[in-house]
């Protein structure tokens, strides 16, 4: 079996070596670099910057943990990028290695669908090649979206990609939208001193959270001195004395030296040939799959955010290996029910399973557990101690259906909740479970048994 | 301990009354209990506050807590310098860490609240 994939992002790539692992011949084709925006522009160097930022929290805070530094603490962008180039280079050499032990072949160029089984290559070097395969993957991801009324120009408008590349940080940044990543960068250019303000158009700061968590980050924002506008949209934007003068729709006008705008994502399904093979597209110019990731024409396939689902660079590498094993006959749907998610602002946000806003709307009867990270004793000792647990159970079953996590290592610690709601546990069955003392782990433990008015740390309420 | 020019709130906030302003802070027992204070929420310029609610936010190493105004009225002055020190409540609750300036709307509201002798007694009936 012959496969063509277009894209090496985590939805290409992965594929590709489960593809190969299960005996096919694999031709990947990648016009810029291999690990697509996740590792070029995406969640490995936005958590290189972060690290540089949480080193400068920690290292302002040095006096609190009894060390004493004598000299300035001045962030270096151009070093702070360097850092997060090397990172990725690093990475991107792995993957090439990995891609390289499976046979895979991999082409530096444009993909572009002749016909299902074919795909034109323009390379790099100007010339063309023609592949023909069995079956062919649509991997091309996405990119940042742009408001018609300002478009990026890399200098003063940027994209979440621009911001990765500044050498010198501004004084002040406008972010209009503040999702997952306007806030991740507020955090970041926040803590290496630019003067801040959050513009978002829904009434609250990553509105797809659960409320109280997004609540408890409008209150780590605020600490932050950073200004957060809701319910309000940025009309314009026009350049003048060398900064940028933002009009929103509330009347207020912004200056600020640059504006970085993180509304969304847009599909990369224009100039792949789509049209001559006849695949469908949606409204968003997404590409429509079923649950074995085929598009509408057989023996086409798609994964990813192209797709148009959930933006996530896990759920694009699990979307390749049920593409992969279809491909390769062996029967397999998605699951999108139990997804994972986390924000790296500061502190971390994550979050699986329902939110309770969900629970509401659906009419599900549920309890709700809660566990701050104050009354931790790990917690303290880290000098972190700000954050929430939030555990949301079924009623009837007393099954976890939901965990929302802001906090010191939230990305890592939603895992457990993560496996607890795939595998059906109860609310009981986590309380029950001896958990090491002293960990930030122990907090699963106890808003579990705050579900049930049991937890041990808990003030009788 | 408790100062005999202030009158106190149930929830733990006093005001000290000057004309038709009043200084506002949490008591002492507030602050002890809530432990070290880390961060403060403070009130805006010109908020309008109502007496037995929530006016500001105090976070403190071991909980976080609201801060219930004991009158109502309009904020026209903020101790900034809390948003850099907090702690500064913990060290003088009723002197530098007084949270903020209210305008009063009635100042017959300060009539409903307790004088230092009846917090005092209050406050041992609650630690009790």
């Amino acid at each position: 079996m012959r496969l063509t994939i277009l894209g090496a992002g985590p939805g290409g790539y992965v594929a590709a070596i489960k593809a190969a692992q299960l005996g096919s011949t694999v031709t990947v084709v990648e016009d810029t670099e291999v690990g697509g925006t996740c590792l070029n522009w995406g969640c490995i160097p936005t958590k290189t910057l972060v690290a540089s930022a949480d080193m400068l929290a920690k290292t302002r805070e040095l006096d609190t943990f009894g060390i004493e530094l004598t000299g300035n603490i001045i962030p270096n962008l151009v070093r702070i990028i360097d850092r997060k180039n090397k990172v990725i280079s690093t990475l991107v050499k792995g993957i090439k290695g990995l891609l390289q032990s499976w046979g895979i072949s991999l082409k530096k160029g444009r993909g572009e669908l002749v016909s299902p089984n074919e795909v034109r290559i323009s390379l790099t070097d100007g010339s063309q090649e023609n592949i023909e395969s069995d079956r062919i993957l649509i991997a091309t991801g996405s990119r940042p979206a742009q408001i018609p009324a300002f478009p990026f120009d890399g200098k003063y408008i940027l994209s979440s990609t621009d911001a990765l590349n500044l050498t010198e940080i501004p004084k002040s940044l406008l972010i209009v939208g503040a999702g997952a990543i306007g806030c991740e960068f507020a955090f970041i250019y926040g803590e290496l001193g630019a003067d801040i303000t959050l513009v978002e158009m829904l009434p609250r700061a990553v509105s797809t959270e659960d409320h109280e968590i997004s609540e408890l980050l409008q209150k780590e924002l605020k600490k932050k001195k950073i200004k957060l506008i809701t319910n309000v949209t940025v009309e314009r934007a026009i350049l003048e004395d060398g900064g940028v003068h933002a009009f929103l729709s509330d009347g207020q006008k912004l200056v600020a030296e640059k504006v970085l705008v993180s509304v969304g994502r847009t599909f990369n399904s224009d100039n792949i040939g789509l049209e001559s093979v006849g695949i469908k597209t949606g409204e968003r110019g997404e590409i429509p799959v079923n649950n074995k990731m085929e598009t509408n024409i057989p023996g086409i396939y798609a994964v990813g955010d192209v797709t148009g689902g959930i933006l996530l660079a896990h759920v694009a590498s699990t979307e390749g290996i049920v593409a992969a094993a279809n491909i390769m006959g062996h029967r397999c749907a998605i699951d999108y029910t139990v997804v994972p998610a986390a924000i790296f602002t500061s502190p971390e946000i994550a979050s699986v399973g329902i939110r309770e806003y969900q629970a509401e709307e659906q009419g599900i009867r549920y309890r709700t557990g809660h566990f701050h990270f104050r009354a931790l004793g790990k917690a303290h000792a880290m000098g972190d101690i700000s954050g929430l647990i939030k555990l949301i159970a079924e009623e009837s079953s007393d099954k976890i259906i939901g965990a929302h996590i802001i906090g010191p290592h939230a990305s890592d610690l939603i895992h457990e909740a993560t496996l607890a709601v795939r595998r059906g546990l109860t609310i009981k069955e986590i309380a029950e479970t001896m958990h090491a003392h002293p960990t930030l782990s122990e907090g699963i433990m106890e808003a579990a048994g705050d579900v049930h008015g049991k937890a041990i740390h808990v003030p009788r309420k | 301990m408790n100062p005999d020019d202030l009158r106190y709130h149930k929830e733990h906030t006093w005001i000290k009354v000057s004309g038709n302003k009043g200084t506002i802070g949490i008591t002492d027992y507030a602050q002890d209990s809530l432990g070290d204070i880390v961060y403060i929420d403070l009130p805006e310029l010109d908020a309008t506050v109502e007496a037995n609610s929530e006016f500001s936010e105090i976070e403190s190493t071991k909980a976080t807590s609201s801060v219930i105004s004991p009158v109502s009225g309009k904020v026209i002055e903020v101790n900034e310098e809390l948003s850099e020190s907090p702690e500064m409540i913990n060290e003088d609750a009723y002197g530098k860490g007084w949270i903020a300036v209210i305008e009063l709307d009635n100042s017959d509201e300060i009539d409903d609240l307790m004088d230092a002798s009846d917090y005092e007694k209050y406050v041992g009936e609650e630690s009790k």
